[in-house]
């Protein structure tokens, strides 16, 4: 399976999802139905006489149901709209500063960039639990853009670099896998059955109150409120039944992620040995994967170990039992957790001298297509991460690991080579920001001379993460003046495009509320207007002033989209890269099938001239990006599709 | 009689659902900025682990200087100490209100240390001294950025304490209000100022 297809499944497994929340929610209101006759006819409100089926009161018992149920879904659904970073504040998070000086929390950043920029997303901010010893993490929240990974403090100091990296491997294929939108709306619907329960709590509590006080009213009131206790009774049941159910559904989609996961992350890193280490250690750990904090069993089914070590049924467990995961991992597990001393951790020369064959190796075949490779990084892409992390200026990988330094490194890299434009860009830049910023982006400007062109991406990825870091005054002044560089030489050229692109498609959502996503689509169509745009501009961008070779670049990647009504070359002059934003703005709405096929007419006009620059492969990762689709860095000698 | 249900219900649920709501807002806001101190301080201890190096390197130079240096060195150590205090818990406004106190008193002491270097040319054409300046006055930038998110967030946490109906929700829970990161700014036109 690949990217595009764990995609698919966890759409249709919150499909399923929605399916069984009907069912719960129909069988809810048939039992408050049947609770609040009983309440009725108890009270003697109703006469029993004539029966107990009254239409009425089933349509009143559903809009009641229908509605706190669905509004505290939906409440708690839109709490979590922020983001990752939510989850990881709920359970008592503290942001890890990248310019820590603490060496085990400077090694988990190491470790969660390097896997960022092997896997071409932004590096996700990384919160330490510092109250958990046990060993655990996990992911949270909608997209890569607004991703977080929390790490325990035992999770932090327990484990070896390799281990960790296990972990981090794991973390990361969640949110490659769309399992933390379904984690969300999974919280989210068992949130609204529990609610149901509570109320349940309140009315006994009220009527109780209500009970002593009313006692000397009169006798005939008694009944009414014996009635209402036993009514709070009932939807207690039925909120402890619901939850209980809820729980399974949960633990089960759960159960089947985790070994997902846990395949990825060997995958990933190519080294079984980590993850399964780390397995075994929290077997060994006294501690275990154990979460204190009283938030962690609502978001148990985010956590890379269970959190409670229960030893009920193994139908509620959210994950599967330790010992399995290690033998699906390690085939020569005896079942035995070490409990003795750690195993010396690897260093960083070992590491590397472990990847070395593998590398030479890919290097003597050519790696596979960059569109298989999409949410799935090579353990070639992690050491290529390494080293280009290793091979950065250091002027310019300090700056972009704070946001003020982050705002500079970006600004720099869209200062243009023309000496007389690069004035009228810092003019601007003097104008609208401060001092300070000016002097930061010359020194950023002066030190990226010796930056590689392929290492201007995967800097941008380490600057993304720390621009979410920015208050929405800073951001929204940075945004400006972003739009401003680009635009300050009334030409907009692919890598311009492609940086403000990702930047502006990563940092939106943190920044401004979530837009409802659209209808997919499942058909290619009627897409005809945004895939001939795509196209066609990808195919004049590639062939400047050549028409010929636009035209032939542009039949290539129309050859896989036959699906497509009405696909035309469209002229050069109707293309721009403004064009390019208002397609991809419309192909966003394709189911994940669809927007691999588009993607791979796009590689296929991208690099019709068989030869892939620098600048193509930017441009091709914008476009996935705005798809949402992460690309690995290309590798030397990959090609596209 | 069942119509008196739903009265109980919405009297009894509304307020609970909407306190709860509030608080939780208010919650994550406080966390947020709390969060954002983290921004500032790791700054602010890069800035005291720069200090002793610049006092060491000008020791050589002006011995006869010697109080403006130990002043340094006193307002430096007073600094850091209500910073490890106010890193502990930014929500107290005591703690926040000291560091912010020595802060003020480290700014001043650091632009006396540099009003005295300007008599010491071999100083300030030391190698390492200008190494060391350039340092500080980049991590004294990062210190004002860092500041003004963290101000930003404090101040979107005191307007949500204080509008209605959440200021009740605040009162209730003891939702003690933010401090502003703001050096008083006399002092902080004092503040060593590289000119590049």
């Amino acid at each position: 399976m690949n990217f595009f297809e764990h995609q698919e499944v966890a759409r249709r497994n919150t499909g399923r999802l929605v399916v069984l929340f009907v069912l719960a929610i129909i069988g809810i209101v048939a039992l408050v139905y049947v609770a609040t006759t009983f309440a009725l006819a108890y009270a003697g409100a109703l006469d029993v006489e004539t029966g107990i089926w009254r239409g009425d009161i089933l349509l009143y018992t559903a809009l009641g149901v229908i509605a706190v149920v669905l509004g505290s879904s939906a409440y708690k659904i839109a709490s979590l709209s922020e983001g990752g970073k939510v989850v990881a504040e709920m359970l008592g998070g503290q942001l890890i500063d990248p310019g820590t000086a603490d060496l085990d929390q400077r090694r988990v950043l190491n470790v969660v960039e390097e896997m960022a920029i092997a896997s071409g997303t932004p590096v996700p901010k990384v919160y330490f639990l510092a109250d958990e010893a046990g060993i655990n993490a996990f992911a949270a929240g909608h997209s890569p853009s607004d991703a977080v990974i929390g790490v325990t403090r035992g999770c932090v100091e327990q484990l070896s670099r390799d281990e960790l990296q296990g972990v981090i491997a794991h973390e990361f294929s969640h949110i490659f896998n769309g399992d933390m939108r379904l984690n969300i709306r999974l919280m989210g619907v068992i949130h609204g059955i529990i609610v149901l329960g509570l109320i349940g709590y309140f009315l006994m509590r009220s009527s109780v109150y209500s009970g002593s006080g009313r006692r000397r009213g009169g006798n005939d009131k008694g009944g009414g409120v014996l009635a209402i206790l036993a009514f709070g009774l009932a939807l207690i049941v039925i909120g402890y039944v619901g939850t209980f159910f809820g729980n399974l559904i949960k633990a089960g989609v759960s159960r089947q992620r985790e070994y997902l996961a846990d395949a990825s992350a060997v995958q990933f890193t190519r080294n079984p040995d980590g993850i399964a280490g780390a397995l075994k250690k929290i077997g060994g750990w006294k501690s275990g994967s154990k979460m204190r904090s009283p938030q962690a069993a609502e978001v148990s089914h985010m956590l890379f170990g269970a959190g409670s070590r229960s030893r009920l049924s193994g139908l509620f467990a959210t994950h599967p039992p330790l010992d399995d995961r290690v033998r699906r991992i390690d085939k020569t597990f005896d079942g035995e957790f070490e409990t003795g001393p750690p195993p010396r951790p690897r260093s960083d020369e070992e590491l590397a001298a472990a990847f070395a064959p593998s590398t030479a190796a890919a290097a003597e075949e050519p790696a596979p297509p960059a569109l298989d490779m999409v949410g799935a990084p090579s353990p070639e892409h992690v050491a290529y991460a390494h080293e280009l992390v290793e091979g950065l200026p250091a002027p310019l990988l300090n700056g972009a690991r704070e946001p003020f330094g982050a705002c500079a490194v970006i600004y720099a890299l869209l200062l243009d080579d023309d000496k007389a434009i690069r004035t009228q860009q810092l003019d601007l830049l003097g104008k609208n920001a401060d001092e300070h910023v000016l002097f930061e982006t010359r020194r950023m400007k002066m030190a990226s001379e010796e930056l590689v062109r392929a290492a201007r991406l995967p800097l941008v990825d380490i600057a993304l993460g720390s621009l979410r870091g920015l208050s929405p005054r800073q951001y929204a002044a940075f945004r400006d003046n972003v739009t401003a560089l680009v635009r300050a030489d009334s030409k907009i050229d692919a890598f311009e495009w492609a940086l403000q692109h990702l930047v502006l498609h990563h940092l939106e959502p943190n920044f401004t509320p979530r837009k409802r996503r659209v209808a997919q689509y499942y058909t290619l169509r009627h897409q005809g207007v945004p895939c001939s745009e795509l196209l066609s501009t990808l195919a004049h961008v590639g062939h400047h002033g050549d028409p010929e070779a636009a035209r032939e670049a542009f039949e290539r990647g129309a050859r896989i989209l036959t699906e497509v009504d009405d696909l035309r070359l469209l002229a050069r002059e109707e293309c721009g890269l403004s064009t390019l934003d208002r397609s991809l703005e419309a192909l966003t709405a394709l189911s994940a099938p669809l927007k691999r096929q588009v993607l791979t007419a796009a590689a296929e006009v991208i690099c019709a001239d068989r030869e892939i620059t620098v600048l193509e492969g930017e441009l091709f990762r914008a476009v996935a990006d705005s798809l949402d689709c992460p690309v690995p860095p290309l590798l030397p000698g990959q090609p596209l599709a | 009689m069942w119509i008196g249900l739903i009265v109980i219900a919405l009297v009894v649920l509304v307020p609970i659902a909407m306190i709860a709501g509030i608080y939780n807002k208010l919650v994550t806001l406080r966390n947020r900025f709390k969060n954002a101190f983290a921004q500032i301080d790791v700054q602010l201890k890069r800035r005291y682990d720069l200090i002793p190096n610049l006092v060491e390197t000008a020791k050589g130079y002006m011995s006869h200087e010697r109080e403006t240096l130990e002043a340094v060195i006193a307002a430096r150590n007073q600094a850091q100490s209500a910073e490890q205090k106010a890193a502990a818990d930014p929500g107290n406004g005591d703690a926040m209100r000291s560091l912010l106190g020595a802060e003020g008193a480290l700014t001043g002491a650091m632009g006396r240390l540099f009003a005295v270097m300007e008599s010491y040319p071999d100083l300030k054409a030391n190698q390492n001294m200008m190494a060391v300046q350039e340092e500080l006055s980049s991590t004294e930038n990062k210190v004002a950025f860092a500041r003004q998110a963290y101000n930003d967030s404090v101040t979107s946490y005191n307007d949500a304490r204080e509008q209605f109906p959440s200021n009740m929700v605040a009162g209730m829970f003891n939702f003690a209000p933010g401090e502003l990161f703001q050096i008083e700014l006399a002092e902080e036109r004092e503040a060593p100022k590289v000119s590049f």
